[in-house]
């Protein structure tokens, strides 16, 4: 299969990391969302993302012209009709991510191979209500997406395998490495970072250590690039808070029961790196200020 | 013999059809956006009329099947049958230690190809996947014309780094300097011009474009290059550093917390002429800058210069004397301010600029040192793809032979 042209649902941070990430790959891409300013909002943030990246060498202006060339946004979702294949990354819940499905399986080619960014929404469960449920197969992004090399691609139970290898090509073509996972919640990289991001938070409650020391012992100490906190911000704490939630409704194991720390943040407003505020503060793009 | 010259990008397919007892172009042109929405063919024929056309191209194949297919053409192709074109010549930029010259390709020769991918990754495989497609669409004669190939003479002691030993057995991490089509062009020419035995002289070819380097020639053969393991080191290019203390890009990378991709990306896109000037990469907008008095743009062309200066002193040392001195590529042909700079003060060692001579020469062949200069310098337009073109058909003839 020759990919051209995909299409993404959604212009929030993962749309429009998924979004750049395909533009970067000499891929046309189209975006769909339901309002106007929305898809402003998006197209402004992968441009806020690539000037990032320019300011520190990642890319260069003419990568950016080049990238945003390939982008075009819509509001109609039937001009998503002749995409090959659509990634979904809007939905919140369930009801949410079937009904965008049932809505495309009418406008797109039977053909059409379809992806949902997923973190614990089962691709079985959005399956189940669709009439060709075997090209539907989920992807499991990492953020920052442009970044990150790992995708979790997670097969449905009617998922064919021919889908399957179609995705790994993709993954390949977008410079992603992508490790096959069977559906339970968090898959793997959601339900082994949860606890630590979740025990950071429990750690900066308890008055144990600064936000920043706590960080930097597991990023120096571990080698991990990222600290948990940093890492929480970067997902977004309200997301932080859904994943913890929902994993642990689902497994009932108390490691996923979320630190109160998340719930009061969220109530304040301090939502991590896309509000400026989270366990750091951030400057207008989106880079840390320090010792803030 | 009419010779197809292909020089295959990642998402470009650049070609020539060469008569190579006249030395002249029947047809140029260029395949853009290959398996990307808007490709496009360009066909120029030597009488100035060109075609572009947007046309549907999604991989090598299709790239080389709409060549064969618009050269053809009843009304703006330029030949009447494909079986006119008797071989096809390909630019390969990396040979690795295996190839030393042109190569007629074989199934084997691909695979040796493939094999040295890792040395350079990102030019290598399209090179290879335009071999391919020419082997699937053309039934002739193909030769390999490698970027690295005229360097293969230079000594051991010359192009082992030091560095562990054992890192040169593991990944073959050794000088294997770029441009050698080029500089072997240009410094034969040089020969004939001067009626001189290229294979009995000393001489200093400069080729300065968007990438830039020298070559310390001696008897024909390349005896050091500024060029190394991969195109970055040596003189200041457009958006390359050049030689820098590698210590630097250490503390860059710890400093601003840099990934590999980035720190690559500094030294290979935000450096040169773009990094000092802040402006262009492009020397002829540094020069605009120069000549209205721009103080960033002279520091620019002081740094671009010196870098060569320094290089030609220790290429005079390298040769024990240099007969000639060659400049070619856009700005060694069109840039007699470069030109002057670069040899400022080197009297003494006998490379005597005729200035007024050196201010009229652009873009064309000449001698542009005095009379009494006991090295002669002079600008020799480059050209690639003929050289490209002549040795196929050497190749092929003996072959046939």
């Amino acid at each position: 299969m020759r990919i051209q042209k995909i299409g993404v649902v959604g212009c929030g941070t993962v749309a429009e990391g998924i979004a750049l990430n395909i533009a970067h790959a000499k891929l046309e891409v189209i975006m769909y969302d339901e309002t106007e300013n929305w898809l402003k909002d998006g197209l402004a943030g992968i441009e806020l993302t690539i000037d990032n990246e320019i300011s520190r060498w990642g890319l260069t202006p003419a990568d950016k012209k080049a990238i945003m060339s390939r982008i075009s946004t819509t509001t109609k979702m039937r001009e998503l009709k002749d995409v090959q294949i659509l990634i979904e990354a809007k939905g919140r819940s369930l009801e949410e991510k079937t009904k965008i499905f049932m809505d495309m399986e009418a406008i797109c080619h039977d053909s059409t191979i379809f992806m949902t960014n997923t973190t614990t929404i089962g691709v079985t469960d959005i399956q189940k209500q669709l009439m060709f449920p075997e090209r539907i197969i989920g992807l499991h992004f990492i953020l920052p997406v442009h970044k990150s090399i790992i995708v979790e691609v997670i097969k449905g139970i009617h998922t064919t395998e021919e889908v399957v290898k179609t995705t790994k090509f993709l993954m390949d073509t977008l410079g992603k490495k992508s490790i096959e996972v069977y559906e339970y919640p968090g898959f793997v990289t959601t339900r082994i970072i949860m606890p630590m991001i979740n025990t950071a938070a429990h750690v900066l409650l308890e008055g144990l250590a600064s936000a920043e020391d706590i960080d930097r012992a597991i990023n120096l100490g571990y080698n991990i690039t990222q600290g948990p906190l940093a890492m929480a911000d970067e997902m977004g704490i309200d997301v932080a808070l859904t994943y913890l939630d929902s994993i642990y409704k689902q497994l009932g194991d108390p490691s996923y029961r979320p630190c109160s720390l998340f719930r009061k943040m969220v109530r304040e407003g301090r939502l991590g790196v896309k509000s400026g505020h989270g366990f750091f503060k951030y400057d207008k793009m989106k880079r840390r200020i320090q010792n803030g | 013999m009419k010779v197809l010259t292909l020089n295959c990008g990642s998402s470009t397919v650049k070609y020539k059809l060469i008569d190579t007892e006249s030395r002249s172009n029947i047809a140029t042109g260029k395949v853009e956006r290959i398996g990307m929405i808007g490709a496009s063919i360009e066909l120029k024929s030597p009488d100035g009329n060109k075609v572009v056309r947007e046309v549907e191209i999604l991989d090598h194949v299709m790239a080389i099947n709409a060549i064969l297919k618009i050269m053809v053409e009843p009304k703006v192709g330029v030949l009447k049958d494909l079986e006119e074109i008797d071989a096809v010549g390909h630019r390969v930029v990396h040979g690795g230690e295996t190839f030393s010259g042109s190569v007629l390709i074989t199934d084997k020769v691909v695979q040796t190809l493939k094999d040295n991918i890792q040395l350079a990754p990102l030019h290598n495989p399209p090179n290879i996947q335009g071999i391919e497609a020419a082997m699937a669409l053309l039934d002739v004669p193909m030769v390999g014309v490698f970027d690295t190939a005229f360097h293969s003479t230079i000594p051991e002691y010359s192009y082992i780094y030091p560095i562990p030993y054992q890192l040169y057995k593991k990944y073959a991490i050794r000088r294997y300097g770029f441009h050698g089509t080029s500089h072997r062009f240009v410094s034969q020419r040089a020969c004939e011009i001067n009626g001189r035995n290229f294979k009995n002289c000393t001489m200093i070819s400069i080729h300065l474009g968007n990438g830039a380097s020298m070559a310390a020639i001696r008897n024909g053969k390349s005896v050091d290059t500024s060029m190394g393991f991969t195109p970055l080191e040596g003189l200041v290019m457009g958006t390359r550093c050049g030689d820098i203390d590698p210590a630097i890009i250490l503390h860059i990378m710890r400093q601003e917390k840099l990934s590999l991709h980035e720190a690559d990306n500094l030294l290979n896109k935000f450096s040169g002429i773009l990094g000092i000037s802040g402006r262009s990469s492009d020397m002829r907008d540094i020069e605009e800058l120069y000549f209205a008095g721009d103080k960033q743009a002279h520091l620019v062309i002081n740094i671009y210069a010196y870098r060569i200066k320094k290089y030609i002193g220790s290429y005079f040392a390298v040769l024990n004397g240099v007969e000639c001195i060659v400049f070619t590529a856009g700005i060694g042909e069109n840039s007699p301010l470069i030109r002057e700079k670069c040899l400022e003060g080197l009297d003494h060692l006998g490379i005597v600029l005729d200035k007024k001579k050196n201010d009229e020469v652009v873009g064309q062949e000449a001698i542009i040192s005095t009379p009494d200069s006991p090295t002669k310098i002079m600008v020799v337009p480059t050209n690639e793809e003929l050289v490209i073109a002549l040795d196929t058909a050497e190749i092929v003839s003996r072959m046939k032979k």
